[in-house]
């Protein structure tokens, strides 16, 4: 391969030069084609991979050297389409580009459909910046017997066109090269016919279609995920096999060994005894006591929570890459029709069960707002975050499989019912069901174990602050003797109206930090006996139905404005105590005991 | 036979059936533009894989699912 700065020598360089600001490079293509690959492998900065569409919903920036210039790589979220109607994450796509936000585009696209890419380079060229296109997946479109004329496509635009298998690493030498070579894209608007025209006759040039060689294997699998006869069977499957993992191996093998273990045997057995050369009873308490940063706020995190997380994100970036989680909303479709969505939304909901805050951000790939405004509003009510379903199954778990079932149960009755009400009385249109199927992929190793890794990372760092504060929090109201005042006050509701022991109501103070946490508390409190089983299903429905955590709160206002926060916040707290009563009174008066 | 009797909206083709885009049907929704933004567009061919519980057909070389109001509005000629 020729070196590139000698190439840079005898080429013209419109890329170096002065400049007030690092040149931007936008990557822009079709939903799911790769881009944060590409991203990740020109900037070495990791961001979310997965195989399906809608995976970024947000713009991300990173820094690469590209020959001797320092560029500002931009990953944006995956666009149909830059004109006409536009969907929430596709309009910060082009918000971006019109805004000037880059002087230079690199068009990512998957080999496979050229026709769709080139309907996108086409509305690309009408931003009139200088471009490059990648053809993306190479590999793939020739096993399914499409074989694209890259010189010839390169010389009909204009631009250079790179043949490219992003995660291997293949075409990336060339793209860097051709980084310095961009140029105006000639498609339809040159040539005087609409865009779909022109992709139409492009495509039908430059691309052949052979015999299909795909693997039987592949095929077969794609085929029995989506039929119902087989798809039922395997979600079920699927389910059970995240329960084994997540509720069985993680909550109660891995939160054994670590909460009696680890926590149990050493650490809080050590911490104890070094505190005890602290001199003040109260500072003491403050590490160590019944509100203890360390015999509390880390046992909770660390012990508790941290193994279920772990390997619920380990088998949920699966499902991810393996493009399994799409193929879902064919079956929910219905269901999710009649909560005023669509099967699109089966995405959020199902990402919600990893993190609510980071669903509430994509539910941007929803079309219309009254959908994100009832999808942000479900994700909030009721669908249970990896941390919390944690905590759930340990609880649940232990008691009896009938516990579990009547929690979801009625968890799942709720989110059904509040989105059908919601349909009903919010104004706005559901938008139809229209939705891409990602190839079904053998998940690769190496990214699940990045992907699990960064997820990990990221709730220690903010999760367990959070956890800590809340900790501090109770350590401080108890010292002040309010704790008691609190649960006084909350008592004709805790104790009157769910039936619950005095004691819950601090855990609910801690519950609207993070449910989790609170969660946590419970499950304590569950373990050393101060709950009746009856007691631990109710506290914990009531718990799941609470909003999740601040983040997330922060993160509806953010999105949906303060108002609409204030007024979900209120709605899913009426809901979730009034189910909470409701219940109560059901299980009591049917004398169920579990 | 002629042409215009092969014309069957998706809605109404077996799975296993393939055949070639004709018309996608116009109206206020911007479906039409949608569809075509992801490849759904006169001139292209499909396959039609599954019609329960939703309607799933090939495109160009990507698998798409839509609900039966969307597929009744894509008439497809039949090979």
């Amino acid at each position: 391969m020729p070196c590139p700065y000698a190439i840079a020598d005898l080429m013209p360089r419109p890329l170096l030069r002065l400049r007030a600001h690092p040149l931007r490079i936008a990557l822009v293509g079709n939903p799911n084609v790769g881009k944060s690959v590409i991203f990740g492998r020109l900037t070495g900065r990791y961001v979310t991979v997965s195989n399906y569409p809608g995976t970024t919903v947000a713009v991300t920036r990173g820094r690469a050297t590209v020959g001797a210039e320092v560029c500002d790589i931009i990953d944006t979220p995956g666009v149909n389409a830059l004109e006409g109607p536009l969907s929430e994450d596709e309009k910060v796509t082009r918000d971006l580009l019109q805004s000037g936000g880059a002087e230079l585009v690199v068009q990512v696209a998957d080999a496979r459909n050229l026709r769709r890419a080139l309907m996108l380079t086409s509305q690309l060229a009408d931003f009139k910046l200088p471009m490059i296109l990648v053809l993306n997946m190479i590999d793939e479109a020739r096993a399914r017997g499409v074989d694209v004329d890259a010189a010839g496509l390169a010389e009909q635009l204009g631009v250079p066109v790179i043949e490219a298998v992003a995660p291997e690493g293949r075409g990336l030498a060339e793209l860097r090269n051709a980084l310095a070579t961009p140029a105006r894209a000639r498609a339809a608007r040159e040539e005087g016919v609409p865009h779909l025209q022109w992709a139409d006759e492009s495509a039908a040039r430059f691309r052949t279609v052979g015999q299909l060689t795909l693997g039987r294997f592949q095929e077969w699998l794609g085929r029995a995920v989506r039929e119902p006869l087989t798809g039922l069977p395997i979600l079920l499957v699927v389910l059970y096999a995240t329960y084994l993992f997540v509720g069985v191996f993680g909550a109660q093998t891995l939160v054994g060994l670590l909460e009696q273990g680890l926590f149990g045997t050493y650490l809080n057995p050590w911490a104890t005894a070094a505190a005890s050369y602290i001199p003040f009873a109260a500072a003491r308490d403050f590490f160590v006591g019944q509100y203890g940063l360390i015999t509390m706020g880390l046992t909770y995190a660390i012990a508790i929570v941290l193994p279920v997380v772990t390997t619920f994100f380990f088998i949920f970036g699966f499902l991810e890459d393996s493009g399994y989680i799409p193929r879902l909303a064919i079956f929910s479709d219905r269901l999710f029709r009649a909560m005023g969505l669509n099967g699109k939304a089966v995405l959020p909901m199902v990402l919600g069960l990893g993190c609510d805050t980071m669903a509430t951000m994509t539910t941007r790939i929803l079309a219309t707002p009254k959908e994100r405004l009832i999808a942000i509003m479900l994700l909030a009510l009721g669908v249970p975050c990896s941390a919390q379903l944690a905590t759930i199954m340990g609880i649940l778990g232990g008691i009896s499989f009938a516990a579990l079932v009547t929690l979801f149960g009625v968890v799942l009755f709720q989110i059904v019912l509040v989105g059908f009400l919601a349909a009903q009385v919010l104004p706005g249109e559901r938008s139809e069901f229209i939705m891409e199927l990602p190839p079904m992929r053998m998940p690769r190793l190496r990214n699940l174990l990045t992907k699990t890794l960064l997820r990990v990372r990221w709730y220690l760092g903010e999760a367990v602050p959070l956890f800590l504060i809340g900790t501090v929090l109770l350590f401080v109201l108890d010292r002040f003797g309010a704790l008691g005042g609190l649960a006084a006050a909350a008592k004709p509701l805790v104790t009157g109206i769910l039936g619950l022991p005095p004691k819950a109501a601090e855990v609910f103070v801690m519950g609207f930090l993070r449910r989790d946490y609170g969660a946590a508390g419970l499950f304590l409190m569950a373990r050393d006996g101060a709950l009746t089983h009856v007691q631990a299903v109710v506290a914990l429905t009531v718990m799941t139905l609470f909003v999740p955590c601040v983040a997330n709160f922060l993160m509806i206002v953010k999105e949906r404005g303060l108002r609409i926060g204030l007024a979900i916040l209120t709605v899913v707290t009426a809901i979730a105590v009034g189910t909470g009563a409701l219940l109560n009174a059901a299980l009591r008066f049917l004398h169920v005991a579990f | 036979m002629s042409p215009s009797d092969r014309l069957r909206p998706l809605s109404l083709l077996k799975p296993g059936t393939r055949g070639r885009i004709a018309r996608v049907t116009r109206d206020l929704t911007h479906r039409a533009e949608r569809l075509a933004a992801m490849g759904v567009s006169p001139g292209a061919t499909v396959t039609v894989l599954q019609t329960f519980p939703g309607i799933v057909f090939e495109c160009d070389q990507t698998e798409l699912a839509v609900e039966r109001l969307v597929a009744r509005s894509i008439l497809v000629e039949v090979l």
